[in-house]
């Protein structure tokens, strides 16, 4: 994970003209503190989890993938949210949301950080990750995936340089506005790629559908808008960058339609897996009424009373916009949850046969009592590594906020 | 040339569910604990073993289930590193362990869930010495394996264990593109099922029924 950390831009990098960050004192340096505290103990369990063996996880041969696949598949989202917030006004050359968008950027960059040291954690071999560029192969979407992520980091500190730059009266507005289009277009390919992982396996029904792609574009939106409300609605209240009440209600507008884009999709998967009632029936199944079901109704409720909020005047108020938009980032993890665990919730071939440690979590009941709960639920060492990392996400988030000039210039 | 497509036919209706398959296997290829690259699947009740229905209406076979070493492999596309390939020769899906960096892509894309193992843990054994040949590759921690098919018999001419361990003869092996080969002449000759032919991916399997 060094290798990300490194990637970030140095805080002397900037022009000297660039309005000086002054923000923190005790609290900022608190948060900090915390955040390496738990990135390191992060890390020291990272070392558990590979010298005792990723056994000490809840993932199986059954069930592959875990916590931290969702999560990444999470994070990619999130950071989708402020590179297009502050990237789409300037591609289209529209009035932009008062001076957040560097902000905003610096979220997008810490979130790919994480979705990155996400896939990491969850590797059996971190050491061989050098063969991915050495034997790449083109055709497997988790490799398109790692070339677009590494790409979009990339381009976000690009584009986070230049607005830099450019406010510090170097630049062309014309290579600003290049690099913010280029980046934009990497942002829907980084949700479509990472759909793909998943919509591109014909191994599982729920996730073998055309829809995926979008509908990662679109929960990305969700919660990447949310963020960068909750985010610059702190701010503010901390007093580190002034923003008027109408661009606030301008994103909560977005962020309601992009909560109604996003349940309309999941109607339309749900109505099509549903309709035919056949194997798909299983998926709606399991979703509505069955395992899954606590992720599935806090989801869609969670997804619903965000859209109120947006969308009644009265409700505007940033208290409230904090809370929806909290309900829409915790509605689209429990979308994560259910695509994760949904895809191996149902077993392709459930005939009974010899089950061993390895096979599923719950083997000693059998394949019924396996699948009974939901398939996979993670260890507390899990939780640990990604608090671990999620620690990581904080300081570099804090970090960032206290060196570098993120905010509005004058 | 014709190149070939090694596979095997499974007779569902010799196979006496005595698990010698999955033994010859784990012996050959010195499996870790825990480790099943072949298993002996009920196809009836709830439980091994158990038929389902209602005596006397009873039901049950046993199908043997491992690596079917698909024609259009949904694991060799997806392994971002080329680990997991497909021999050209013989059409076998082989595994590189010194390859794969243990993300597991495959064991996700493979529709014939379970018969992709991973090594969870450093490899124990109950033995306190390998069995089995020689020439199989060590195994790894945290790296992907499976049904070889034998791969270090193939090279000596010798048909995979399974095959040879069965005691019922319910396990034929060969070239299915060779028409005159066992596998092509029970395939033509008795009725058949493949698992999942649905998922497209054309295993290399038949279950003769």
């Amino acid at each position: 994970m060094t290798e990300d950390i490194s990637a970030t831009p140095s805080p002397r990098a900037s022009s000297p003209k660039v309005p000086a960050a002054k923000f923190g004192g005790r609290g900022i340096n608190i948060g900090i503190a915390v955040a390496a505290v738990v990135t390191v103990a992060g890390l020291a369990l990272w070392v558990v989890q590979l010298s005792g063996g990723l056994v000490q996880t809840g993932m199986r041969n059954f069930d592959s993938w875990g916590l931290y696949i969702t999560l990444f598949m999470f994070l990619v989202g999130l950071s989708a949210g402020g590179l297009i917030i502050s990237s789409v006004p300037r591609a289209f050359g529209m009035k932009g949301f008062g001076g957040i968008s560097k902000v905003a950027v610096w979220t997008s960059i810490c979130c790919t950080v994480l979705a990155i040291a996400f896939v990491v954690v969850d590797l059996g071999h971190p050491a061989r990750l050098w063969e991915l560029f050495a034997y790449s192969n083109l055709g497997s979407p988790l490799m398109w995936d790692i070339v677009v992520l590494g790409t979009y980091l990339v381009l976000s500190i690009a584009y986070l340089w230049a607005t830099l730059r450019f406010e510090g009266g170097k630049g062309s507005e014309r290579s600003l506005r290049a690099i913010s289009v280029v980046a934009l277009a990497c942002a829907i390919l980084v949700h479509s790629v990472t759909a793909w992982i998943f919509g591109l396996q014909q191994s599982h029904e729920m996730w073998y559908t055309a829809l995926l792609a979008p509908w990662f574009v679109s929960s990305a939106l969700v919660c990447g808008t949310s963020l960068v409300l909750v985010v610059v609605i702190a701010l503010r209240r901390a007093g580190y960058l002034e923003l008027d009440q109408a661009s606030i209600v301008k994103l909560a507008k977005m962020l309601g339609a992009f909560v109604l884009v996003d349940l309309y999709f999941f109607a339309c998967d749900l109505l099509t897996a549903g309709f035919p009632n056949a194997s798909g029936a299983e998926v709606v199944a399991m979703l509505t009424a069955g395992p899954l079901a606590p992720f599935f109704w806090t989801e869609v409720v969670g997804c619903i009373l965000c859209a109120v909020v947006c969308f009644v005047p009265r409700l505007r108020t940033s208290p409230l916009i904090v809370v929806a938009s909290l309900l829409a980032i915790v509605g689209i993890f429990c979308k994560r949850v259910q695509l994760l665990v949904g895809g191996f919730q149902i077993p392709n071939i459930d005939m009974a046969g010899p089950l061993t440690p390895y096979t599923v979590t719950g083997w000693e009941s059998g394949m019924a009592g396996a699948y009974q709960g939901m398939v996979y639920f993670p260890t507390p060492l899990e939780f640990g590594v990604a608090l671990g990392v999620v620690g990581l996400g904080a300081l570099l988030l804090l970090a960032g906020l206290k060196f570098l000039p993120l905010k509005p210039a004058e | 040339m014709v190149k070939e497509r090694l596979g095997m036919t499974i007779d569902t209706k010799r196979c006496i569910a005595c698990n010698s398959c999955a033994v010859a296997c784990k012996i050959e290829n010195n499996l870790p604990n825990f480790n099943w690259w072949n298993r002996v699947m009920t196809v009836g009740g709830n439980h091994m073993d158990a038929p389902s229905g209602m005596y006397p209406n009873l039901e049950m076979y046993n199908i043997t289930l491992a690596c079917q070493h698909c024609e259009n492999p949904a694991c060799v596309k997806v392994c971002p590193v080329g680990a997991t390939y497909k021999d050209e020769e013989t059409g076998v899906v082989r595994q590189d362990y010194d390859k794969c960096i243990g993300c597991r892509m495959c064991m996700a894309a493979c529709p014939y869930t379970g018969v992709r193992s991973f090594n969870w843990e450093e490899p124990r054994y109950h033995l306190e010495f390998s069995v089995g040949d020689s020439d199989v590759p060590g195994h790894q921690k945290h790296v992907v394996e499976k049904c070889t098919m034998c791969w270090h018999r193939l090279a000596k001419g010798l048909a995979p264990a399974c095959v040879e361990a069965c005691s019922a003869r319910a396990r034929h092996f060969g070239d299915l593109n060779d028409p005159d080969s066992d596998v092509s002449r029970l395939i033509r000759e008795r009725g058949y099922q493949q698992l999942l032919p649905e998922r497209g991916t054309e295993p290399s399997v038949y279950y003769l029924v």
